[in-house]
């Protein structure tokens, strides 16, 4: 099952090397960081990427300001209005702007993406790091928890945390749906940690290390973390896309963030029941989701190109 | 081999069991009372106290998963707390639209994604590549109910009702009451736009999968020999290349099987089809505990089974890989 993940990682790991070697000379370090930003500026798809992505960061940092109208304000005399001047994109059944609702659907998406990966890299990061160094009974505890949650189908796993932390509006629903993708996706960083630390802790650099006195949390932190860098940095990238997806879905299946809080899966949900009539309600909340989601893409196959020139 | 299917078999169990026991207690912590459902307008304290014993909810946790299981293993997969019926019956009944439905759409997984593979494989950097990468890379970032929406908009709505935007007409021989309707005609109407959600998404992780190690494949030495022993392109690229590339790509599809019973899921949902992914999400969010446990089993045992299918199939494709 792993098969197809050990050898991804392998490449990876290996190429993450010449990082890693010059890791204790700020000067020869940034080489290999230049050169892989010069490839993923000659990557037109990856160009698009980041483009994407810089465009929706600034649309959510700056959503009050951009949204015409507020995102939760009923109109009743509004409701189901076909796109105007006044409503770009329509309004919905309760009268809401759907362009306003659309911009700060982007908050709640980049939100959970981004925070769920972050939240599930510190956490299964210094697990993989402590599994993969210290090996024997440690390891086998670390990762039998992490094979239990692996076992898992992942939607199953999420729904039900979903229902046990049940979900609610505003940041406090937001941080509910963080903390269950989060919760899934733990174990993939572990994982893919632990794999490189096992290659990485034989090398001589690290024995060397171990014979000057060099602590054990300093050897992971400065010459172990630094060489399982690349795949980490492109799997959390990938893994914004997928968490966004992931966001999405749960929401679309009511398991969300709650309304009034705008987000784009429960808007597309809701609005399917009028498709017939008002078919433009459910296509942007779509767009939006499709366009963020192929922005991280676009970025992250960018950058695994970049890092790691000879996976092309 | 046989004695290797059997140990995989039997390591099955204990995956089950871990699975099941899981989601007993998971459900058990969410917070609510299903019993309260149950009495509804006429709850008094004395009633709750009399339903939790009648469902053996009184119970330590432990104690009840073991009874669950008991009645499991003699073929009892225990009954509804809020309809009553016995949830094997409604399993038995709702599995195969959701298997009709993951096997189409894996058809149409493959029926795309092999060919635009090759064709981007064969043809490396030409407009036909870039077409397959783009419309791959457009289809891993669309989610599945997306695309269901776009097909309705099309199907539904845009071309006059040309296929059903919701419901489902069983296949012949598949009706499980008198007041379903069953025909092939009308099954396949319903099944389309399905099986196209589920499927486009596979296609394209399996497009991008299947270009990369056929790219990688037929750069090898075996190919080279095969083209200049005078073997014409066909054989060379479906018997050398083709199926060399497809182990890596069967492994990823393995582990794509969570996101299927997702997908499965949503699609049902949009579509609302009368399948398992409706029924164990309506379970889950009624907290009807027997019904989620046979929905935690079915999706357990399809996980492990399909892995291990996934892993049988190395000695298909490749006779080399031998399991003692």
């Amino acid at each position: 099952m792993a098969n197809g993940g050990e050898s991804f990682r392998g490449a990876l790991g290996e190429a993450a090397l010449p990082v890693g070697i010059a890791v204790s000379s700020s000067e020869r370090s940034e080489a290999p960081l230049r050169q892989a930003i010069r490839r993923l500026r000659k990557s037109t798809t990856a160009v698009i990427g980041v483009v994407i992505v810089a465009v929706l960061l600034l649309v959510a940092l700056f959503a009050d300001a951009l949204a015409p109208q507020s995102p939760i304000a009923n109109d009743q005399t509004q409701t189901f209005a076909r796109p105007s001047w006044e409503h770009p994109l329509g309004s919905d059944q309760l009268g809401r702007d759907m362009l306003s609702r659309v911009i700060h659907g982007t908050r709640i998406s980049l939100l959970v993406g981004v925070s769920s990966v972050l939240l599930a890299l510190f956490v299964g990061v210094p697990f993989g790091l402590i599994a993969g160094y210290y090996g024997g009974r440690v390891d086998s505890v670390v990762m039998r928890a992490m094979d239990l949650i692996l076992a898992f189908p992942i939607y199953l796993l999420a729904i039900i945390l979903m229902v046990i932390f049940t979900p609610t509006a505003g940041l406090i629903g937001t941080m509910k749906v963080t903390g269950a993708i989060a919760i899934v996706r733990i174990p993939i960083y572990a994982r893919l940690v632990r794999g490189s630390v096992l290659s990485i802790k034989e090398k001589e650099y690290i024995e060397a290390s171990r014979a000057l006195g060099v602590r054990d949390p300093a050897i992971l932190a400065r010459h172990v973390l630094p060489n399982c860098l690349a795949p980490i940095i492109v799997t959390t990238t990938l893994g914004i896309a997928t968490s966004i997806i992931v966001e999405a879905t749960l929401s679309f299946l009511g398991l969300g963030t709650q309304p009034p809080t705008p987000s784009w899966g429960w808007d597309l949900k809701a609005n399917v029941s009028f498709i017939q009539a008002n078919p433009w309600l459910s296509l942007f909340p779509g767009l939006a989701i499709f366009v963020t989601v192929l922005g991280f893409n676009l970025f992250g196959d960018g950058l695994r190109d970049a890092l790691d020139p000879r996976l092309k | 081999m046989r004695t290797y299917i059997l140990k995989r078999v039997i390591q099955i169990v204990p995956t089950v069991l871990m699975i099941t026991f899981v989601v007993f207690v998971m459900m058990r912590s969410v917070p609510g009372d299903p019993v309260v459902s149950v009495l509804g307008d006429a709850y008094t304290e004395e009633d709750a106290i009399k339903a939790r014993e009648a469902y053996g909810l009184d119970q330590p946790i432990v104690v009840q998963y073991v009874i669950w299981l008991g009645k499991l293993v003699q073929g009892d997969w225990g009954a509804s707390i809020l309809t009553g019926r016995p949830v094997l019956q409604d399993v038995l009944i709702r599995l195969p639209v959701t298997l009709e439905l993951v096997v189409l759409s894996m058809v149409v997984a493959l029926v795309i994604a092999v060919p635009a593979a090759i064709i981007g494989a064969l043809r490396q950097n030409t407009w036909a590549d870039y077409t397959a990468t783009t419309a791959a890379m457009i289809g891993v970032s669309i989610p599945e109910f997306f695309i269901g929406v776009l097909l309705l908009l099309g199907f539904s709505i845009g071309l006059g009702g040309l296929l059903p935007s919701s419901g489902w007409v069983y296949l012949p021989g598949t009706c499980p009451s008198i007041v379903c309707s069953a025909s092939l005609w009308g099954n396949t109407l319903h099944v389309l736009m399905p099986a196209f959600a589920l499927g486009v998404g596979r296609a394209a992780i399996l497009t991008r999968l299947l270009r990369a190690s056929m790219l990688e494949v037929i750069r090898s030495e075996y190919v080279t020999t095969a083209r200049a022993k005078g073997l014409s392109e066909r054989p060379v690229v479906f018997k050398h290349a083709l199926k060399n590339a497809l182990i890596p790509t069967v492994t990823v599809m393995g582990l794509q099987v969570g996101f299927l019973i997702g997908g499965a899921i949503v699609v049902e949902t949009l579509f609302a089809m009368p399948g398992l992914g409706t029924f164990g999400i309506d379970a889950i969010i009624a907290r009807d505990y027997q019904q989620v446990q046979g929905f935690a089993l079915i999706t357990a045992l399809a996980f492990v089974v399909i892995n291990l299918l996934v892993d049988l199939t190395y000695t298909f494709l490749d006779p080399r890989i031998r399991y003692a």
